[in-house]
């Protein structure tokens, strides 16, 4: 009988404690997999850039391999297209036909955001983990346009090099897509909101389709990103990932 | 034989030759005492600009200065830093790295200079150790958590890391600075408010204030509304060695606050190791070598032997590095000069005046000197001897006091702090050093001597006019 | 005999006493006047120079530009706009301006450099940079060839030291290798022989180039070689072209040589993808004196709409205008020391009148005269004495002043480098005949009433009997 109850209580204890965390960390691990875990993946998408007074619209073709290399090629506006942007590590080489020249990329060039979204230099090179530098924790649930969904405090890990202080996500409970993100700053100030909508099926993945970047700040700004086609493990040669390449991919 | 008997002259009038002589000693009191005035503010002033930003000697790679290239080194620096130290004019040395690069928060970013330093030897070189804002932390400390800098006030505020929020504490201190309560009272309703950044907060407190209210208190307000957390973090990002993006996350030992606007918000300091770390330098590599010399005035000779010593690098001095330092000092001398010419123009006319009459008063004793053979020269000689002897006695007297005064006043500094707020706004600090170099006192020497002599010229000339037979005649 | 005439003819009595106080007056109001008017002219001269050549003293931009100086805060610019300014009495020019940031790539190196769109034409009321075109070129050959002329020792010597330099001007190349006045336009002819550098310049609707010499030289290309400008433009459009580099400029400021190039500013425009737009407007004025400054500022400020915003150069160029305030009050505060040495130099002099006429005032109380008259007729003679000085200070100083003002004195060495560097002429400026002149008369009259309360108090308590022993 003792040891009966004490075994229950022993399992109640190891088996209480953990929990949350736990199932918070796993909860956005395979989210955060099936966002990012494919071995490669090519695609086409769109990227559209919303201000108060003008609104602008960049269309390109874009390689990933294992989160290390990546190329991109910019297929329009007709006075973009033709550029190349080559990320390898850390990184980052951009080629212009308009000139004929390849250059590296300082951090100073993309202060401004990557061609003018809200896309900083951070989002791009940074090599952050959203599973490993933070502390998870479930703090509810939400219906988020007829999905429900785990909401997730994150906080940054004091060793860990992200510029965000926190962020609060919102997974999808059935299928573990991002849906919505809060990022706040050190202080505790909100910076951005990235939401997700349009869950299509691609290349038998759901996915988010429609990405939308909300700076807090500026009233009006939004940069959108349309996913239009995507493939996940085709084959690519990590020699696709280069200089050379830069000028030919087409 | 002509001096003695000027000398005793000089004393045949005492009340006469005594005022003359006071009012020379006070008017070189008072000109050599506002030049130390003078000096010692506007050295103060380059003292800050050596101190905290430039030092007084600089040693580059060639062609470093130009480009900011990475890979523009020095190495052997362990060398020549032993070296350099040997140098009798030399007091502190130390070894930098710098890199150029991006710092940023979640919602700023903005180029910056890296600077990685030592931070022991860097004391001995730079008082920004000393230039630190109260309450936001402390300097470098190499001991302590890996990845930590100091930046300036000014960078933490362009990377929206300083936030604004008007508390108990900020009214009480604006009622203390003597901030009305009809303004401070106008604050009340946005107590405990945090406001994200500057831009935030003036938009929302500017209506609430009237366009006087805000000229006079607007900027106090802001700078004591000013809140910082202690021990913010901020990313810095630059290239390596390899010409990879590296950096990181670094968290802020402390902010420095110092007049120069543009270096505060552009310059960040980091520990030398973490700065070598990430950027794969080795131990001895620097870009620069930052020399304190023991005093300001062994520059030029310094710096030239230091760059013969090391002739494939680039030595400047600060005079070279920040040439309008240099036209400062330059122009402050002249206006010395000037100055000084002034004052002993001014303190001609009393000489001058005081000589006619010993001339007209002694007219029978010079007639009778001249009628016994005495030469016209030896006349004129006696003349000009009692004018300088006048002038050199009340000019050494003047000269001794203001020594004794400056040195007094040297060490300790005489402080403005009624009129801190005037001074500082010049960009001076209210606690002056008078300082004066004595090169000063053998110029004003010699000038005192021309004076004296100039102021002669006509009261001889007079003098030798006399026609001996109307001297004697005359009671 | 009415006070003041009595008093005119002791002064006459006396030519020498009174030569010799009023002289005292007469020299301290001189170098007064001198000493302030070369401060203040030089102050201004160093001042007004960096501002005239970098921001101008009025601008107009878009009212998002100063804080964020970024592409997409340029303003739209018209014929119309340009017109309304132009309509000013005050305005001669609008000055347009585009800058901003690109990476200039020739291919082995990259740097990250400052593009400034210039209307070539105007430029030269702003920082004139035809003026810094670069003339000539210490190279390897235009130093052999300058060792075998007939030139003087010292400046062969000197040729070494600044071997490969760029020069835009006389005047710093003749410093720089010690070359002497009388021996200038000798041995200047040489120096145009063999080290003349060919130039050229950019003009509107020719794209083209302009870089600093030092940016120049770190990028490996010479005049005639293309460069590469790769940027961000309005709306983050990829901004990117090729120029041929028409001309090698030389800056002064080695910071911003090493990072600046220039493009017409219709060519600037169509590299950022911004027809028609600017960053700032720069207005050239007529007069630039502080009155007319305020004037056109509230003039044109009342018409202008959002979002343009009105900028004066007090405001862009705080850290100057600080500079000022500061260098002008402790050049005020140096004065006054001087007047107090003034006063006792005056001082002494009265001192010494009073004691020699102790006689003569005995004298005139026995014989019945007023103390209160004689005391009348001191103030007189002491304010006549005192006008006469400040006049006689005055005369003497306009000359000078005026002369000073056409004709400033040169600086020799480091100073003069210093100046060269900043881009202006190496001079100690005068300023003309202001307020100041009235000012320093006032104090110096002070003084010298005050200073006659001293043989005044004298005679009220004078004891005839013993003055007449005196």
């Amino acid at each position: 009988m003792k040891n009966y109850l004490l075994t229950i209580s022993l399992l109640a204890v190891i088996g209480f404690i953990p929990v949350q965390s736990q199932d918070a960390r796993e909860i956005v691990k395979m989210a955060n997999d099936k966002f990012n875990g494919e071995a490669s993946s090519v695609g086409t998408m769109s990227m559209t850039i919303v201000r108060p007074t003008w609104e602008r619209t960049v269309t390109f073709k874009y390689w990933t391999k294992e989160n290390d290399f990546s190329l991109t090629l910019i297929t329009g506006p007709a006075r973009e297209k033709g550029q190349t942007f080559l990320k390898r590590g850390t990184e980052m080489w951009n080629w212009n036909p308009t000139v004929n020249r390849l250059i590296k990329l300082p951090p100073s060039m993309m202060s401004q955001g990557w061609m003018g979204s809200d896309y900083t230099n951070d989002d791009i090179m940074r090599e952050s983990s959203i599973v490993d530098d933070y502390i998870h924790e479930i703090v509810g649930e939400e219906i988020l346009g007829e999905r429900l969904c785990y909401k997730i405090m994150m906080t940054a890990k004091e060793e860990s090099s992200v510029i965000w202080g926190s962020q609060i996500r919102w997974i999808d409970k059935q299928d573990h897509l991002f849906l919505k993100a809060e990022l706040y700053d050190e202080d505790g100030y909100l910076v951005r909101t990235e939401t997700g909508s349009e869950v299509k099926l691609m290349d038998g993945r759901l996915i988010p389709t429609r990405l939308e970047l909300i700076p807090a700040d500026e009233e009006g700004y939004k940069t959108i990103v349309v996913f239009e086609t995507l493939e996940f493990n085709l084959p690519i040669d990590d020699g696709f990932f280069s200089q050379q390449n830069m000028k030919k991919v087409r | 034989m002509i001096t003695k008997t000027a000398w005793k002259n000089i004393w045949r009038n005492k009340v006469r030759s005594l005022v003359v002589i006071a009012s020379v000693s006070v008017g070189i009191f008072a000109g050599a005492f506002s030049v130390a005035m003078m000096e010692g503010a506007m050295y103060q002033r380059l003292d800050d600009a050596l101190n905290d930003e430039i030092s007084h000697v600089q040693i580059t790679a060639q062609g470093f200065r130009d480009n900011n290239d990475l890979a523009c080194l020095m190495d052997n620096t362990g060398n020549m830093i032993d070296q350099v130290r040997l140098l009798e004019e030399v007091e502190a040395v130390s070894g930098r790295i710098m890199v150029i690069g991006m710092a940023n928060t979640a919602t700023k970013s903005t180029g910056v200079q890296i600077i990685g330093v030592d931070a022991e030897n860097e004391k001995a070189l730079s008082g920004l150790h000393s230039k630190i804002k109260e309450g936001t932390g402390g300097y470098l400390d190499p001991s302590g958590v890996e990845n930590s800098a100091l930046i300036g006030v000014d960078l933490a505020k362009s990377l929206n890391i300083i936030r604004y929020m008007i508390t108990g504490e900020v009214i009480d201190s604006l009622a203390l600075l003597g901030v009305p309560e009809a303004v401070t009272g106008k604050l009340r309703p946005y107590m405990d408010i945090r406001f994200k950044n500057e831009k935030a907060f003036k938009k929302e407190l500017k209506p609430v204030f009237s366009q006087k209210e805000e000229i006079r208190y607007g900027h106090m307000i802001k700078e004591v509304s000013q809140s910082y957390r202690e021990g913010a973090r901020f990313t810095l990002t630059f290239i390596d060695r390899e010409g990879f993006q590296t950096g990181g996350r670094f968290r802020i030992a402390g902010l420095y606050d110092i007049p120069n606007n543009m270096f505060e918000s552009s310059q960040v300091f980091v520990l030398r190791d973490d700065l070598k770390r990430l950027t794969g330098l080795n131990e001895g590599e620097n870009h620069m070598l930052m020399i304190r010399l023991k005093d300001v005035d062994d520059t030029r000779e310094a710096s030239q032997k230091i760059a013969a010593m090391f002739p494939d690098l680039e030595t400047m001095n600060w005079r070279e590095i920040q040439p309008d330092l240099a036209m400062l000092e330059q122009m402050a001398k002249i206006m010395y000069g000037m100055f000084m010419l002034i004052i002993l123009a001014a303190l001609a006319f009393g000489i001058v005046n005081t000589m006619l009459m010993v001339v007209l008063e002694r007219t029978k004793e010079l007639g009778m000197l001249t009628a016994i053979g005495m030469n016209k020269k030896k006349v004129f000689r006696l003349i000009m001897s009692e004018s300088v002897f006048l002038s050199l006695f009340g000019g050494v007297i003047g000269m001794i006091i203001s020594k004794i005064i400056i040195s007094l006043t040297a060490t300790r500094g005489i402080n403005f702090a009624s009129y801190q707020e005037g001074f500082e706004a010049m960009g001076y600090s209210a606690h002056i050093y008078p300082h004066i170099g004595n090169d000063f006192f053998v110029v004003v020497t010699l000038m005192i001597i021309i004076t004296g002599i100039l102021s002669a010229v006509y009261p001889a000339l007079k003098a030798l006019k006399l026609d001996p037979a109307d001297a004697l005649r005359t009671e | 005999m009415k006070n003041y005439k009595y008093a005119w003819r002791n002064l006459w009595r006396n030519k020498r006493r009174t030569a010799i106080t009023a002289a005292s007056v007469f020299f301290a109001v001189y170098f007064a006047l001198v000493m302030r008017s070369m401060q203040l002219g030089t102050y201004d001269y160093m001042f007004k120079s960096i501002v005239e050549s970098y921001s101008g003293y009025m601008q107009i931009q878009n009212d998002q530009f100063w804080e964020d100086k970024i592409v997409d805060n340029a303003m739209e610019f018209s014929r119309e706009i340009e017109s309304t300014l132009l309509s000013d009495r005050n305005v001669v020019e609008t000055i347009p301006r585009f800058e901003s940031f690109a990476l200039a790539s020739s291919g082995s190196r990259t740097k990250g450099v400052m593009v400034l769109g210039i209307e070539p034409g105007k430029e030269k009321h702003l920082s004139d940079v035809e003026a810094k075109l670069v003339k000539y070129q210490l190279s390897d050959s235009a130093i052999e060839k300058l060792l075998e002329e007939d030139i003087p020792e010292s400046v062969k010597e000197n040729l070494e030291l600044f071997r490969g330099d760029l020069y835009s001007g006389d005047g710093r190349i003749q410093l720089d290798l010690g070359i002497r006045d009388k021996d200038a336009d000798r041995i200047m002819q040489f120096i145009r022989k063999h080290a003349s550098m060919e130039n050229g310049y950019i003009s509107l609707g020719e794209p083209g180039a302009l870089v600093g010499g030092r940016l120049a030289k770190y990028l490996g290309l010479s005049r005639g070689d293309s460069i590469v400008l790769i940027g961000q433009g309005y709306h983050g459009i990829t901004a990117a072209a090729i120029y041929e580099i028409k001309g090698i400029v030389n800056i002064g400021t080695p910071d911003i040589d090493s990072r600046i190039i220039y493009l017409p500013v219709d060519i600037c425009q169509e590299l950022y993808s911004a027809p028609g737009m600017l960053t700032s407007l720069v207005l050239h004025l007529e007069s630039n004196d502080d009155k007319s400054i305020d004037e056109t500022l509230e003039r044109i400020g009342a018409g202008l709409a959002d979002p343009y915003r009105l900028l004066g150069w007090k405001e862009m160029n705080e850290t100057i205008v600080s500079q000022m305030d500061a260098d002008n009050k402790g050049g005020m505060i140096m004065i006054g020391i001087l007047y107090l040495v003034i006063a006792f130099g005056v001082f002494g002099t009265v001192l010494m009148m009073t004691a020699e006429r102790r006689r003569e005032f005995g004298v005139l109380i026995s014989i019945g005269m007023q103390k209160s008259k004689m005391a009348t007729v001191m103030i007189y003679e002491m304010i006549f004495m005192g006008l006469l000085g400040i006049a006689a200070g005055v005369a003497a100083a306009l000359p000078t002043i005026i002369y000073g003002y056409y004709h400033p004195i040169k600086f020799s060495s480091d100073m003069a480098k210093m100046f060269e560097d900043y881009g202006f002429e190496p001079v100690m400026a005068f300023k003309w005949i202001d307020n100041y002149f009235l000012w320093q008369s006032v104090v110096v009259a002070i003084i010298v009433l005050v200073a006659a309360l001293y043989p005044v108090r004298n005679i009220f308590s004078l004891k005839e009997v013993n003055a007449l022993k005196a």
